[in-house]
């Protein structure tokens, strides 16, 4: 997402110059040589017909929900492309320590795979939380889901986080369903 | 807030380029929503039936064609200007600053970081590593990234890492302070078997 919005942002710099240079040369066209009709861009003919379509117009209507929505979603793209990278302490002063979301996930993964009586494990993780989704055949979620919390939470024990995420387990039995 | 060098080099800044996306986003979405307004009559019923370009309007331009179209000149140029500035500025790449240490003597960039390199690679549980020199010829840093084998003691590796690398960087530099940014990969291979 960082590297969208740094394109992205590219892309609107590249055309604000252009709107700049075909706002600045049509008017000095039009000032030089009156008369002449227009240099690059159609202006006029635009200009004819926005004079017949009104506000309520629903052609107008449809065009300014796109462009709000276009708005919003350039707003979203901005707000979501912030760090994510998870703090670790820092070892000594003036160096700085992080992991992915991802690899911290696949930690906890790996080790809740490990236990005993647990088929498979999905993870995802950010520096807030992070949720395991175990399934087991052999055991109730009542009696697996203590233990996976024990595990997790020692096994953060050993990793140095500097804000401690909170755990959620969710186990997926069919022995639940009986 | 103001961060310390070694946390600015974990990562390029996008705090820009985010900024100004949104400002644009903030603009289309207010300006949809106005013409939206607009259409739906909230500002009188027959405001919505006027045309887009208002003969109203157009005879006021016409009154000061003078002023609009200096106004419109100036207003393309500081487009264009603005317009570059932010392309550039986002399409820029990271900088790799050589060190100066001395007035005579500079380390370049990829002789510290394949020196530092090399001496990651040797703590016990870091399968890879990666260094680069980032930030700008004032302040800076080395971004370390490493990719820890499965079951490493991730405690060991921190002191390992300050007490033997970076102090190693740090002598052979003769500085006190050497920003350090470090990306860890947790568990990204499986302990090599012995056969």
């Amino acid at each position: 997402m960082r590297l969208f919005v740094r394109l992205l942002s590219a892309l609107i710099g590249l055309a604000l110059a252009a709107a700049g240079v075909l706002l600045a040369l049509e008017v000095g066209w039009g000032w030089w040589r009156p008369g002449r009709g227009p240099l690059f861009v159609p202006w006029d003919g635009w200009r004819d017909r926005l004079a017949e379509l009104s506000w309520s117009d629903p052609a107008v209507r449809y065009l300014a929900i796109a462009v709000a929505v276009v708005g919003l979603l350039l707003i979203l793209a901005a707000a979501s492309a912030g760090r994510r990278a998870i703090r670790l302490t820092d070892p000594a002063n003036e160096v700085s320590v992080t992991t992915s979301p991802r690899s911290l996930a696949r930690l906890v993964g790996v080790t809740v795979r490990a236990q005993d009586n647990v088929a498979g494990a999905k993870v995802t993780a950010t520096a807030k939380k992070i949720r395991v989704r175990a399934t087991s055949r052999l055991e109730t979620e009542g009696e697996l889901r203590p233990r996976l919390l024990e595990t997790v939470s020692g096994l953060l024990d050993d990793v140095p986080l500097v804000r401690r995420p909170k755990v959620s387990v969710v186990v997926d039995s069919p022995k639940d369903r009986r | 807030m103001t961060r310390s060098v070694s946390a600015k080099a974990l990562g390029r800044s996008t705090g820009t380029e985010r900024t100004l996306t949104v400002l644009i986003g903030l603009l289309a979405l207010l300006g949809g929503a106005a013409a939206l307004v607009v259409g739906a009559g909230w500002l009188g019923t027959y405001r919505a039936d006027r045309p887009l370009v208002d003969p109203i309007a157009l005879d006021w331009l016409s009154r000061h064609a003078l002023a609009g179209r200096v106004g419109a000149i100036v207003l393309g140029v500081l487009l264009l200007w603005l317009g570059l500035w932010w392309f550039f500025r986002s399409l820029r790449p990271e900088g790799r600053p050589d060190l100066e240490l001395d007035d005579d003597l500079v380390v370049t960039s990829s002789a510290i970081s394949e020196a530092v390199r090399l001496d990651a690679e040797t703590v016990d549980g870091v399968g890879r590593a990666r260094v680069r020199a980032v930030g700008d010829k004032e302040n800076p840093a080395l971004r370390i990234t490493l990719w820890l084998v499965e079951g490493t003691d991730l405690k060991r590796v921190w002191e390992q890492l300050d007490h033997t690398v970076l102090a190693r960087a740090r002598e052979s530099l003769g500085v006190d302070v050497l920003p350090t940014a470090v990306r860890i990969e947790l568990d990204t291979t499986a302990p090599q078997r012995v056969r």
